[in-house]
């Protein structure tokens, strides 16, 4: 059967994790200096709001914490190309969709981790309390971790090396957290910003999230739950479609033995 | 007729206009010790790739026990073991946890897992480093463990590729002695490459690949039998001179910048030592190497590409 391989890709991801203390400690510093940097210095100029600049940034926090969960999580297939760890998945009994599906699960894991972790501290600094819909807020977290593992899987199903990290952080993980509803309502962008960012699944995510720690608060949100959920589903099958097919060429023979650079 | 591990016909492997591997065939029978030769670039591990199921031929057809490559690939990958030519261990995992990985990839029981590896640690006498993280291994302990990896779930036929490349001496013997070890207790087929060729001549059989193509196959001990009696070195400082001098009496040389091989066939009546007592007189200081000597598989492997 199947689950002992994907047991094992998931259980090596997470015991990295964890070896990782580095990467845990960022993904927890990280959202929170947004949150009392950004956070606190926007609540000074904008007094008019009723529930304040700060409390609007959670969800955009907790978004971003699983953003950059998973997306790493998932760019970690990349980094295994690159290695040759890579090939002690390819050569193993089972079809290479698994690998993506196997990969998809772990990074989804390590995300839910990070913004678990983030809640924690969330709820201790007193960000957060029982005011928040947890029945909504706990489907809608894992569900954002999913999508982002798609985004990432995606990403890291087209990338050879990750040499061009600091272009994948400029292309990929900027954008789609800038043109989300992370830092603004989405209905307020102008133009062409507008539109992006109702194309950008994550904003989906984001809002989700909205409806579980803005609106109980007297928030509110951008879209109906319902579009919310439908449009995360359907991208996240779509990312894992396109990832386990590109993994499944032929092409990615090259993909698998990268012409190995001079060291 | 013994159960056949690998059958070959017409394989090919193109990358644009350029052929990889052209109209390979093959056989290997199940137990079989096969060695796949030839220079670097001559399209070894693309045909080991395609025989694992890893590339996708651009013709022809590959079975493994009777499995077919493109049709079957996840049944194909179950009976083989590979052994690649760079490592695929995880550095930042110690040598258990990386065993381990291997073993539930290959859908192997937790029991089933430790059993194995402590088996295989043992064997390879890496129980000790256990717990070390594979980054800490020196790079002949990193191959063995690789090895390791690679035999975890008792594969059928197992893919060695360069499994001895930019090793010393006495880990390459170390290595060798492991393998026999693994095949005396398993019974297990074995293909391997490398352009070592002294470690070739175990096999029961070798087949010498060219740009692509494979020029010669047969037993390792009988191509070196059926190449010469003996083989005749001279190293010169100007071989032509040589060449011109004994020309005619010996057949073709093959030359390998200032050394000449000349092949002494069974039959031969040319008295050598008269010839080579001749040369040192004539030539003198100029004359730098003469000997005799048993013939071996890099001769026949100079002499398949001197056609």
């Amino acid at each position: 059967m199947i689950i002992r391989p994907v047991f094992a890709v998931v259980e090596r991801d997470l015991v990295k994790l964890f070896r990782q203390k580095g990467r845990l400690l960022s993904a927890l510093v990280r959202p929170l200096i947004w949150l009392l940097v950004i956070g606190a210095g926007f609540d000074t100029l904008l007094e008019s709001t009723e529930t304040g600049y700060r409390s609007f940034l959670i969800p955009g926090v907790l978004g971003m914490s699983i953003l950059f969960g998973a997306l790493l999580g998932a760019l970690s297939t990349v980094y295994e190309k690159e290695s040759g760890v890579m090939r002690m998945m390819i050569i193993a009994p089972f079809k290479h969709y698994w690998i993506v599906f196997a990969k998809m699960t772990a990074a989804s894991i390590s995300a839910c981790v990070q913004v678990f972790l983030l809640l924690l501290v969330l709820v201790v600094l007193g960000d957060i309390g029982w005011s928040v819909n947890w029945i909504l807020l706990i489907p809608s977290v894992i569900l954002l971790s999913i999508s982002c593992a798609g985004i990432g899987m995606v990403v890291a199903a087209f990338s050879k090396t990750l040499d061009n990290f600091a272009a994948i952080m400029n292309f990929v993980i900027f954008p789609v957290f800038f043109l989300s509803g992370s830092l603004y309502p989405v209905n307020n962008l102008p133009g062409l910003l507008g539109v992006v960012a109702k194309l950008n699944p994550y904003t989906y995510g984001v809002d989700l999230l909205k409806h579980s720690v803005n609106v109980p608060l007297g928030g509110s949100a951008d879209f109906p739950i319902f579009q919310n959920v439908a449009v995360l589903i359907m991208f996240t099958l779509l990312a894992f479609l396109l990832s386990s097919w590109r993994f499944s060429r032929e092409e990615a023979s090259n993909v698998w033995f990268p012409v190995t650079k001079k060291k | 007729m013994e159960e056949a591990a690998v059958t070959v016909r017409g394989l090919e492997k193109s990358y644009g206009s350029f052929k990889a591997v052209s109209k390979l065939d093959l056989d290997i029978c199940a137990g079989e010790f096969f060695g796949l030769l030839g220079p670097n670039g001559a399209g070894k591990t693309t045909s080991i790739h395609m025989m694992s199921s890893l590339v996708r031929p651009t013709s022809g057809r590959a079975s493994i026990f009777g499995l077919d490559v493109v049709r079957k690939p996840v049944d194909v990958r179950s009976k083989i073991g590979l052994v690649f030519q760079d490592s695929a261990l995880d550095r930042q995992l110690s040598v258990w946890e990386n065993l381990r990985f291997a073993g539930l990839l290959h859908n192997l029981p937790f029991s089933l897992v430790k059993e194995r590896s402590n088996y295989l640690l043992k064997l390879f006498n890496l129980y000790e480093k256990k717990n070390v993280p594979v980054a800490a291994l020196s790079g002949g302990q990193r191959r063995v463990l690789d090895i390791a990896r690679g035999v975890m779930h008792e594969p059928k036929l197992l893919f060695l590729d360069e499994p001895t490349i930019g090793l010393d001496l006495p880990t390459r013997r170390n290595i060798w002695r492991y393998i026999h070890q693994l095949r005396s207790q398993t019974g297990m087929t074995v293909l391997l490459t490398t352009h070592y060729l002294e470690e070739a001549e175990t096999c029961n059989r070798v087949a010498f690949l060219k740009n692509g193509n494979l020029v010669l196959t047969g037993n390792p001990k009988q191509l070196i039998t059926e190449l010469a009696k003996e083989i005749l070195e001279i190293e010169a400082t100007y071989p032509d001179k040589v060449l011109d001098s004994i020309k005619g009496l010996l057949g073709p040389a093959l030359q390998e910048f200032e050394t000449l091989f000349f092949k002494i066939k069974k039959n031969n009546e040319v008295d050598l030592v008269e010839l080579t007592a001749g040369l040192k007189q004539k030539f003198g200081f100029e004359l730098k190497k003469i000997i005799v000597r048993q013939p071996n598989l890099n001769d026949v492997f100079l002499w398949v590409n001197f056609k």
